[in-house]
């Protein structure tokens, strides 16, 4: 039935009862914060660490499909970092190099 | 050199991606790192309260995943130190 489905999940080795479980889900709370901050204006916004959000979600992407137990739920979140990372670095290049006329181009 | 030759080949070695994925993660400690330099205007006081969340608990995660990751478990910990360092210029700067 329905229950041992879930009692399926709640036992499994990534499930709720590991930190398998909770460290990804955590995780989360980076994009959350990252999507926080797409109302921050570019100048607040810092490239060293857009870069690092963004690396790291592309290649633990690929690192949560072969560690043991294999953790859909790290493979999500690291999707869903890399995405805002990119946006992130997309607007505050965007905002540095391809505005026009601005103050910030002539103090590059 | 049989040192060199083990960790070469060992699990967490880096002829895998048990050694990439950490390699890559040190660039969040040394991001921040850098920004430890800048004012802390530029210190995002919500992505740096969650950076300390999230290196504690891949701490743990690093301690009890297959293969064991100590490479991994290093650089959450000094992600972990240089966070909670900037969350206190942060905490500061709010005053």
């Amino acid at each position: 039935m329905a229950s041992s489905k879930l009692q399926a999940l709640w036992n499994h080795p990534a499930g709720p009862k590991t930190i398998h479980f909770w460290a990804p889900t955590f995780k989360w709370g980076i994009s959350i914060a990252n999507v926080a901050d797409f109302a921050k204006p570019p100048e607040k916004l810092s490239y060293p660490q857009q870069i690092a959000v963004t690396a790291t979600g592309i290649i633990w992407s690929r690192y949560s499909t072969v560690i043991t137990p294999k953790n859909w739920n790290l493979f999500s979140v690291n999707i869903a970092m890399a995405g805002t990372g990119i946006y992130q670095l997309t607007r505050k290049i965007k905002h540095d190099y391809f505005s026009e006329a601005e103050p910030a181009v002539a103090s590059e | 050199m049989e040192v060199l030759r083990a960790f070469v080949n060992s699990p967490i070695g880096p002829k895998t991606t048990h050694f990439w994925g950490p390699v890559f993660n040190w660039s969040l400690p040394i991001a921040a790192f850098l920004d430890t330099k800048k004012p802390p205007e530029v210190i995002s006081g919500n992505m740096t309260a969650v950076m300390c969340g999230y290196s504690a608990l891949f701490m743990r995660f690093a301690w009890v995943v297959q293969p064991r990751n100590l490479h991994l478990l290093v650089c959450h910990a000094c992600n972990e130190t240089v966070q909670l360092y900037q969350l206190s210029r942060w905490i500061k700067a709010q005053q």
